[in-house]
């Protein structure tokens, strides 16, 4: 088994081409149901400084709130459910936890409540899931979805009750938590905010500029001269900020630019962090488009969004799991002709992008 | 997959060494760790088996797990290098105050009994030298029912290169006959700089022979089972145990310190191990605030 070691572990890579001008474009959904975004970083060629409607997209992602050591039993409190859950979409995720040791707890913008336990805590909780679909031999992880808008979940009901119960009194669980809300912000979420130790975290913006880049050219969508594995190692070589000269003295990086290449003068990278709603996202993709709209200075840009590595889901309800490494993760290079390449990526314990 | 744990820290004589090995393991991601004991019977004279120190007065305080909120658990293991069976008394009282027994069979006669018999929870895989005997599948699959499982230092290859040709040969012999259940990889660590992390050691199984799922088990979930198994043998098949009842403010001192964590439901985990010691179902949790003896009757 030794040809085993030349293997890597498996990831999951999907393309899609099209252009927002098209009727069925699918980048809305794709962008929205990936709700859990870490991590936006912008490849902006040939420009010293964000055009100022774009840096104002920037800078107005939405804050997110990191609740300390929230008992997760509140997350039922009928306050919350009624200021936050019922209204608007919520996003929450548990802080600090690691999907392949701890428990990790998401809450989705469709009231979806995912909890990921291990053996002992799923025991001990006493409402029904489903074993992990990363487990190896025996079942070590369990999933508990509960959808907090259905009729049986209403306060009161029996399906209430039980995980009340079960997290009040059986497993007392409780997390550090991220929390943020559209469109309400801090206002919806003040039914918690006020009872428990708080702290807003407005998004970094951080940019940098770059020059002498080696790119691969023409960078267009309908005619890729570079196929999709080699146009991201581009990019992520250039987010890493790896040399891809591969000079025979460097032993670091045999990476290259994919051929044929040019050499951009300069190029802007601009990188926004922290827990970024899907809508802000969008948001900036329109924004880029629309920059196209008036000048034409740039043909494209490249945007990459990475998730949270512990996060239990990445698109939809889709289980997310860390063997090796927590990617989940989209770039789109967006043309000037409004056509664009999505590049969805998943690790190995990861189930298929849409 | 469970937390990460290394079930070999050795201790030297320096206390200070220990403690900075145990803050490098808790920065690493290590959730529990074990100080090994290692006890080597000769016939020629009366040896006694070494007591352990507690956690409470070999460390100051112990640190916080790199990425989470808890501090890293510290268990006691022995380890009985012995080439004959009666060097092993199973009862001897000693034993009782480890979490975690091992065995390291010199001989394919003691192997064999260790494997089907002995009341143990760890077998050590000889990585320094040559195999003394070959592994028979009849052994390690009796082993594997039972719950016993097989132990793969690192350190040793990283010290040195002749020992890592021995350590990579015995481990990849050894995988033939278990088919990567049933394994695990520690450190045998003696210094802070001979610990790696656990995706590196994940890493290192495959070297061995591992699959990728079957390595990241041997730094987690094999050493949580190892770890329950060395529980079940301290109470009575994992259904019933007692702990000391203490009353007042002094009741937290009281706890064993051995279980730092909520106390986890040995009954249910006892049959985890697979085929080892059917339990009957899961006896009422207590948690440290809670003084009680429990006793098994039916499920939560």
């Amino acid at each position: 088994n030794m040809e085993n070691l030349q293997q890597t572990s498996r990831n999951l890579l999907v393309c899609d081409q099209s252009s927002l001008r098209h009727r069925k474009c699918r980048l809305s959904q794709q962008v929205q149901q990936h709700h859990f975004n870490h991590q936006v970083s912008l490849l902006l060629p040939e420009c010293g400084s964000a055009p100022p409607p774009l840096d104002a997209a920037l800078r107005s992602f939405s804050s997110s709130y990191l609740l300390r050591k929230l008992p997760l039993h509140e997350l039922l409190d009928t306050h919350f459910l009624q200021d936050a859950v019922y209204q608007g979409s919520v996003y929450g995720l548990s802080y600090r936890s690691r999907i392949d040791e701890d428990t990790c707890v998401a809450l989705l913008p469709s009231g979806q409540l995912v909890l990921s336990l291990d053996k002992d805590v799923y025991e001990r909780l006493g409402v029904e899931g489903k074993p992990s679909r990363f487990n190896q031999r025996a079942n070590s992880r369990y999933v508990v979805t509960v959808n907090l808008t259905d009729s049986s979940m209403a306060p009161g009901g029996r399906g209430y009750q039980r995980l009340l119960t079960g997290l009040k009194s059986r497993v007392q669980l409780q997390t550090d938590f991220l929390l943020s809300h559209h469109p309400g912000g801090g206002e919806a979420l003040k039914a918690l905010l006020s009872r428990y130790d708080w702290t807003e975290h407005r998004p970094q913006v951080s940019s940098r500029l770059l020059t002498n880049l080696p790119c691969p050219t023409p960078l267009t969508s309908d005619l890729p001269s570079c196929d999709p594995h080699s146009f991201l190692e581009w990019l992520g070589a250039v987010e890493a900020e790896v040399s891809c000269d591969n000079e025979s003295t460097s032993f670091l990086s045999t990476l290259v630019c994919p051929e044929p290449r040019a050499v951009l003068s300069r190029a802007l990278r601009v990188r926004v962090s922290g827990l970024l709603l899907p809508q802000d996202v969008y948001r900036l993709i329109e924004e880029l488009r629309r920059c196209w709209d008036g000048r034409g200075t740039a043909s494209w840009a490249a945007l990459t969004v990475q998730g949270f590595a512990d996060s239990p889901v990445s698109w939809g309800s889709r289980e997310h799991g860390f063997l090796k490494g927590g990617e989940n993760f989209y770039s789109l290079l967006l043309c000037s002709d409004h056509s664009y390449w999505l590049c969805m990526g998943t690790g190995a314990h990861d189930g298929c992008p849409p | 997959m469970s937390v990460f744990m290394d079930l070999n820290l050795r201790p030297t004589a320096e206390r200070s060494t220990l403690q900075s090995l145990l803050d490098t393991a808790a920065h690493l991601g290590y959730s529990a760790v074990a100080i090994n004991y290692v006890f080597e019977p000769t016939s020629k004279k009366k040896q006694e088996i070494p007591k352990p120190t507690p956690t409470s007065e070999l460390f100051d305080k112990l640190p916080t797990v790199q990425g989470r909120s808890r501090p890293i658990r510290v268990l006691n293991r022995l380890t009985i290098v012995a080439s004959d069976a009666s060097h092993f008394r199973p009862s001897a009282p000693e034993f009782r105050s480890f979490d975690l027994l091992a065995i390291h069979p010199t001989s394919e006669k003691l192997f064999h009994a260790a494997c089907m018999t002995f009341d143990v929870d760890i077998i050590c895989v000889t990585v320094t030298e040559k195999l003394p005997f070959f592994f028979k599948r009849a052994p390690v699959s009796g082993a594997v029912e039972r719950g016993l499982v097989f132990e793969l230092c690192y350190v040793p290859a990283i010290r040195d290169s002749t020992t890592r040709r021995y350590t990579i040969a015995n481990a990849v012999c050894l995988l033939e006959s278990c088919k990567g259940r049933n394994v695990i990889l520690s450190s045998g660590a003696e210094k802070p700089l001979e610990l790696r992390g656990p995706y590196d050691i994940a890493n290192l199984g495959l070297l061995f022979g591992l699959s990728e799922g079957d390595a990241k088990e041997a730094v987690s979930s094999t050493c949580r089972s190892a770890v329950l198994h060395g529980e079940t043998r301290k109470t009575a098949s994992g259904t019933v145990y007692t702990k000391r009842l203490c009353t007042g403010p002094a009741h937290q001192a009281c706890t064993d310190s051995t279980h730092q964590q909520e106390v986890t439901d040995p009954g249910s985990e006892a049959a985890d191990e697979p085929a080892a010691k059917r339990a009957r179902p899961a006896p009422a949790v207590t948690d440290s605030t809670a003084p009680a003896v429990t006793d098994s009757t039916a499920g939560q």
